[in-house]
């Protein structure tokens, strides 16, 4: 029976801001000042994450989620690589997904090659290889152009996945990255290399060239509608007009869950964290209210003719979604999932069955949810919310993909 | 007032001309023709009256083709050649205004002798310890809902002056104009955004080349390029005068274009 996958991901949230934070800072991106980094009180937040990564893989999610962020209060892993090898001696079973390292703040793909695959070998095969082109506040935290980016990222997708499947040492004539000798040892463990998976937003030109590498999708977008419908609609057909066969595990979205014993209880408890998360991690990327680092023309990684479109339908005045103030408004982006077991179950399963998606990254801690709660709210989930979820996906997918087994069995007839 | 796209190499190249009489190329900035707004300025109108004003963009800039191989400034300069020899233009005036004073310090270091004189206006492109060039990619991220104080800042000396809210107002704009300043940024992000920062460290050493009449015009409140960079330049060129603006910020030749081209047509003739 193939049922939903359900992961846990940790973003490592900044804790410890002032409660003026938000009056005083344009943005907890790249310009928020690290006087504000707690030394005292911030040297145990590493320990406290992985070990609620590591309580994950014990309430049985299927796989535990980690992603690069840089000088920002959102998420504290510049090198998510260091917690996943961490992850790898104190975890068994649960699959370890980067999502992903941001190719074009590397230096050289080679040496994400050559992590990735260490990776791969420290956990017994369990790497799942996510790589990002990183948006408006990657560019300004490691200046990098962005209207060659998306170039330079790809190449360097394809320079890593070729170095992993052909044997070196080998020349690569790349615009960006020009190698003379290819030939990193060690080589992962899986074969024919780690499941690759990409983030992107709706953008066709990403998912096409996800879909015609065979790789998996992830949607890196905070409200879940009917543009998440015809995100799925579109990658599904962009997979196959590659020949390719459209299934529920290839592609994911995110969200936000805390669960409680009932509904009031539940907000009663996440409220602060939410709020902290929304008004400070947010701020900069996802806010209208102080800067905007993440559209504009200072980091133009849009095509003149992408860009033409967006200014058609945005308006930059509009509330996004760190602006939300009320719990009626956070229900409405449907990205942030608040209640008792009964009315998460229900929200998440209206989503899976609307979607038709098998892959959902939950995110747990949020801001500065403590300890407490976030494994109280994660034991809820994996008790009460999970087995039916995973039981009603499995009678949906088995219906609705009658194949689904034989495209696992044999990835190539799918891709 | 013409407007036409020429062919160069197979990229089309915009080009604005106006008036008659000797060549003045001008090469622009971003308060300016091609960045933010279609057509010519006051001040270009007003040495139109005395000269043939050329004014092509940058590649990416309004009708010319972006150019996936533009890195450096010194593909501009490459790519500014060629534009130059499908204009059929050998010798001329040559004026630069911010970014486009750093092209045109970098083609006259090249090839002084095709330039017979230079202007530069609160030009970038050089390295000032300390005196950092101010980040207008930062800058043109808008705060609060769509709002562009800071970029405004950035380019004149009163951000909420007329000239400054009529090219760069909050909220979106007429979206021809929006378009101009997104593929002006895109333009600035291949030779800029990555350090060295809208600058050349080897320009400055290798400004003595050009020892011919220069003139450089500076606002005292440049935020761009601070009026350091100004004193650099006159001390590296090996025949320069500096017109410093009391009062006026970056874009001189937008906050008092009436003055600013009669230092420069007086400049030019003298």
């Amino acid at each position: 029976m193939h049922q939903v996958r359900l992961y846990c991901w940790h973003f490592m949230a900044y804790p410890h801001l002032p409660a003026d934070f938000d009056d005083r800072y344009e943005s907890g991106w790249v310009t928020v000042p690290n006087a504000l980094w707690d030394r005292e009180r911030s040297s145990t937040v590493y320990r406290e994450y992985i070990d609620q990564l590591v309580y994950a893989e014990e309430l049985g999610f299927d796989g535990l989620v980690l992603n690069e962020h840089h000088q920002n209060v959102y998420g504290l892993m510049p090198a998510p690589n260091l917690i996943a090898a961490a992850l790898t001696q104190r975890t068994e079973r649960a699959e370890l997904v980067i999502l992903g390292n941001i190719l074009p703040l590397h230096l050289n793909p080679l040496r994400v090659a050559e992590e990735y695959a260490m990776l791969d070998n420290m956990s017994g095969g369990r790497l799942v290889a996510g790589f990002a082109v990183g948006g408006g506040p990657e560019a300004f935290n490691y200046d990098v152009p962005q209207p060659q980016a998306r170039k330079q990222f790809w190449e360097a997708v394809d320079l890593i996945a070729r170095s992993w499947t052909e044997d070196g040492p080998f020349r690569h004539e790349g615009r960006h990255y020009p190698l003379r000798y290819v030939n990193p040892w060690p080589r992962p463990l899986q074969r024919p290399h780690p499941p690759i998976w990409i983030p992107g937003a709706l953008s066709l030109e990403t998912m096409d060239e996800v879909a015609k590498r065979g790789y998996d999708f992830f949607l890196s977008s905070r409200r879940h509608d009917a543009a998440t419908r015809m995100a799925v609609e579109r990658f599904a057909d962009r997979i196959e007009a590659h020949g390719g066969a459209f299934h529920p595990y290839r592609m994911g979205i995110l969200l936000s869950v805390y669960v409680g014993e009932s509904d009031e209880r539940a907000r009663a408890e996440s409220r602060e964290s939410i709020w902290y998360f929304l008004r400070n991690c947010v701020k900069g990327h996802l806010r209208s209210r102080g800067r905007n680092l993440t559209f504009g023309p200072g980091v133009p990684s849009a095509s003149m003719a992408s860009w033409e479109a967006y200014l058609g339908r945005a308006d930059p005045a509009t509330n996004n979604f760190g602006d939300v103030e009320t719990w009626e408004e956070l229900d409405h982006w449907s990205s942030v999932i608040v209640g008792s077991p009964t009315t998460v179950r229900e929200r998440l399963w209206r989503m899976i069955e609307s979607f038709r998606l098998g892959v959902i990254l939950i995110q747990f801690h949020f801001g500065n949810l403590p300890d407490d709660l976030t494994r109280k709210s994660m034991r809820l989930f994996a008790t009460e919310v999970a087995p039916g979820l995973r039981s009603d996906s499995g009678a949906l997918f088995a219906e609705e993909f009658p194949t689904l087994g034989e495209m696992l069995e044999r990835p190539e007839a799918a891709a | 007032m013409s407007t036409r796209v020429v062919d160069v190499r197979g990229r089309a190249v915009g080009v604005i001309e106006a008036g008659g009489g000797n060549a003045l190329v001008y090469l622009h900035d971003i308060a300016d023709v091609h960045a933010a707004r279609s057509g010519l300025f006051p001040f270009h109108e007003a040495l139109a009256r005395e000269f043939r004003v050329v004014a092509p963009a940058h590649p990416g800039c309004a009708d010319s083709d972006e150019n996936d191989d533009i890195e450096t400034i010194e593909d501009v300069v490459f790519h500014l050649l060629e534009a130059l020899d499908v204009l059929g233009i050998d010798a001329f005036a040559l004026v630069g205004a911010g970014v486009g004073g750093w092209l045109a310090a970098e083609f006259a270091v090249r090839h002084p002798v095709r330039v017979s004189r230079l202007v530069l206006l609160g030009a970038t492109g050089l390295y000032v310890p300390d005196q950092p060039i101010g980040d207008v990619f930062m800058a043109a991220q808008s705060t609060d809902g769509g709002k562009y104080p800071d970029f405004r800042r950035m380019l004149f000396a009163d951000e909420d002056g007329a000239e400054a809210l009529a090219l760069f107002p909050d909220g979106r704009g007429e979206i021809a104009n929006e378009m101009l300043r997104y593929g002006t940024f895109r333009f600035l992000s291949r030779v800029g955004f990555r350090p060295p920062y809208l600058y050349n460290r080897t320009l400055r050493d290798r400004l003595y080349r050009y020892d011919r009449p220069a003139l450089v015009v500076w606002g005292r409140e440049d935020r761009l390029a601070p009026v350091a960079h100004a004193d650099a330049y006159v001390d590296g060129l090996g025949d320069a005068r500096i017109e410093m603006l009391e009062g006026a910020g970056h874009s001189t030749w937008i906050e008092r274009p009436g003055e600013v081209a009669s230092l420069v047509a007086g400049f030019l003739k003298a």
